[in-house]
């Protein structure tokens, strides 16, 4: 291996992290898809598919184990492979998340509180994941802290949500017997969504993070 | 088990795993079997070189011990290993430059393309057009750029040119500026030199020597290049260049390096064979393998640079 081949191998490395990350927002959109569409067949396409998303990962995991054997990489170059071995651990994470997501579509059968908007959420951590991997492949910093800026408001969303969901109960006064049964895992699911989709938004941040790391050596989002 | 009804060399075991893995003894040096699967390397497609029970003797030194070795053609094999661990001897011998030595000794078996090159009757001077070597210091002849390439395939023949030949009506010139163009395209300096081919090559940098060099074996159009430690006097622009040329050249030719930086090891071959003191061959496979998990504790202490 060569420093020219090398250059290539990173540049590869780059655009496969970019294709895995295409594939995971993908996965993730459809999952929000099937969710808001009951649409079954969709859902099971997702969670049928999250073996690809793990192959890839261990496969660019192990092409950035041995790029580092093997070129010992320095200064920005190590900056990069080693941001990219964590993005695609984030990444990897995501399509789990999107696999649970897909997972709860199958089991919900009807709509409760249709005042919480998890599709709104769930379009909005989409953004989160474009906008932190269009950082990592330009290495825009500004986008970077964007990224971190709108995880506060994704935060935001997901409480009161949450919290639109647990006033509803209090407040619906109490229910009569065997309505608990039947409403328990609906509502369980419900907050699962909403926390799913506030993990999504985190692992966003730490592309982002890592992004910022990555271009100039600033580790202030990782903390 | 208790402690007390343990033999010592079941208690040394069950502290070291299985036997044939590293065992430290009281002296701090490791005393680790090597196990044969270890060299056994195995590869697709043809072997180059094949050496079997190869044993070098400098007198009462026994600098190999029975190296057996498959090389493919067409790739990198890197040789590493600390200094006195026999790997340049190994490298000389596979086209018979240790038989300068008078004190050397050799025995076993080295076939090159199917042949073996230790025999009697093998002429040396075709063993060494078709394996070139190329050293540590760049050793150009004190002549022009343009000569230094052609010497070689005038000597074999390959190109007539001369007062003789002009008179006789057989000059090649026009076959000779070919041929040195391309040798030094394939070295990748020609661009450097173009325009100066009938200054003295003593004027070039390091790097440039190095490649005017490499030029020079590839003009006689070998199967095998030999490398002593070819870019371990340059610096390190000129030793990226030389190492995008041997992973170019690996295209066409069978490239065997002796390297002592481990690094250059990694980056540049397909296959590694580590040498450790006392002249064996302790592991050679993949280069991935090797620096990513190579299963001699020694070989891992070695390429970690954690010694002793």
């Amino acid at each position: 291996m060569t420093r020219e081949q090398y250059q290539n191998r990173l540049e590869d490395l780059r655009a496969d992290v970019l294709y895995m990350s295409e594939l995971v927002g993908n996965r993730l959109s459809r999952a929000l898809d099937a969710l808001s569409q009951k649409d079954e067949a969709m859902a099971r396409e997702v969670t049928d598919g999250d073996d690809v998303i793990n192959r890839q990962y261990l496969e660019l995991e192990g092409e950035c184990v041995n790029l580092i054997a093997r070129q010992q990489p320095v200064a920005g170059d190590l900056r990069f492979i080693t941001a990219s071995f964590k993005i695609l651990t984030d990444l990897e994470r995501i399509g789990d998340l999107a696999t649970n997501l897909a997972a709860y579509a199958l089991e919900a059968d009807r709509e409760i509180f249709s005042d919480v908007d998890t599709q709104q959420i769930g379009a909005a951590t989409l953004a989160m994941l474009d906008a932190a991997m269009e950082a990592y492949e330009a290495g825009d910093v500004d986008l970077c802290w964007a990224v971190a800026r709108r995880d506060d408001e994704v935060d935001e969303m997901c409480e009161s949500a949450s919290d639109a969901v647990v006033r509803g109960l209090i407040t619906s006064g109490e229910l009569i017997e065997g309505e608990i049964e039947t409403k328990l895992p609906e509502v369980r699911r419900l907050l699962l969504t909403v926390r799913d989709l506030e993990r999504v938004g985190d692992h966003a941040v730490n592309v982002a993070a890592r992004t910022l790391y990555m271009v100039e050596s600033n580790d202030e989002l990782l903390e | 088990m208790s402690e007390t009804t343990q033999t010592a060399d079941e208690a040394q075991q069950t502290r070291d795993g299985p036997a044939t893995s590293a065992s430290v003894t009281t002296t701090g040096e490791t005393d680790e079997q090597i196990r044969e699967s270890w060299t056994d390397y195995q590869f697709d497609g043809r072997a180059q070189i094949v050496t079997e029970d190869l044993n070098v003797y400098y007198g009462d030194d026994h600098a190999l011990k029975n190296i057996s070795m498959e090389i493919p053609e067409k790739s990198v094999t890197a040789l590493i290993g600390p200094s006195g661990c026999g790997k340049s001897t190994f490298l000389r011998c596979l086209n018979r430059m240790n038989d300068r030595i008078s004190a050397a000794r050799i025995e076993g078996s080295v076939e090159v393309d199917g042949r073996e090159i230790y025999q009697d009757g093998v002429n040396l001077v075709e063993l060494r057009k078709r394996v070139g070597m190329v050293f540590q210091q760049p050793n150009p002849f004190p002549k022009s750029i343009r000569d230094n390439v052609s010497y070689g395939p005038r000597k074999h023949g390959d190109i007539r040119k001369g007062l003789l030949d002009r008179l006789l009506g057989r000059d090649e010139s026009e076959k000779e500026r070919e041929l040195v163009e391309h040798a030094l395209r394939q070295a990748a300096i020609w661009d450097e030199v173009e325009d100066r081919l009938d200054d003295n090559a003593l004027g070039l940098s390091g790097g440039q020597q190095q490649r005017l060099c490499i030029a020079r074996a590839l003009a006689t159009d070998p199967d095998v290049l030999l490398m002593d430690e070819p870019a371990s006097a340059l610096d390190p622009i000129a030793t990226s260049k030389i190492e995008d040329l041997i992973h170019d050249l690996s295209e066409d030719y069978t490239v065997v390096i002796v390297t002592h930086n481990m690094q250059q090891a990694a980056r540049i071959s397909d296959q590694t064979a580590v040498f450790l003191t006392g002249g064996e061959l302790v592991e050679y496979d993949r280069t991935d393998k090797i620096f990513e998990n190579p299963e001699s504790e020694r070989v891992e202490d070695y390429i970690s640079g954690k010694f002793g």
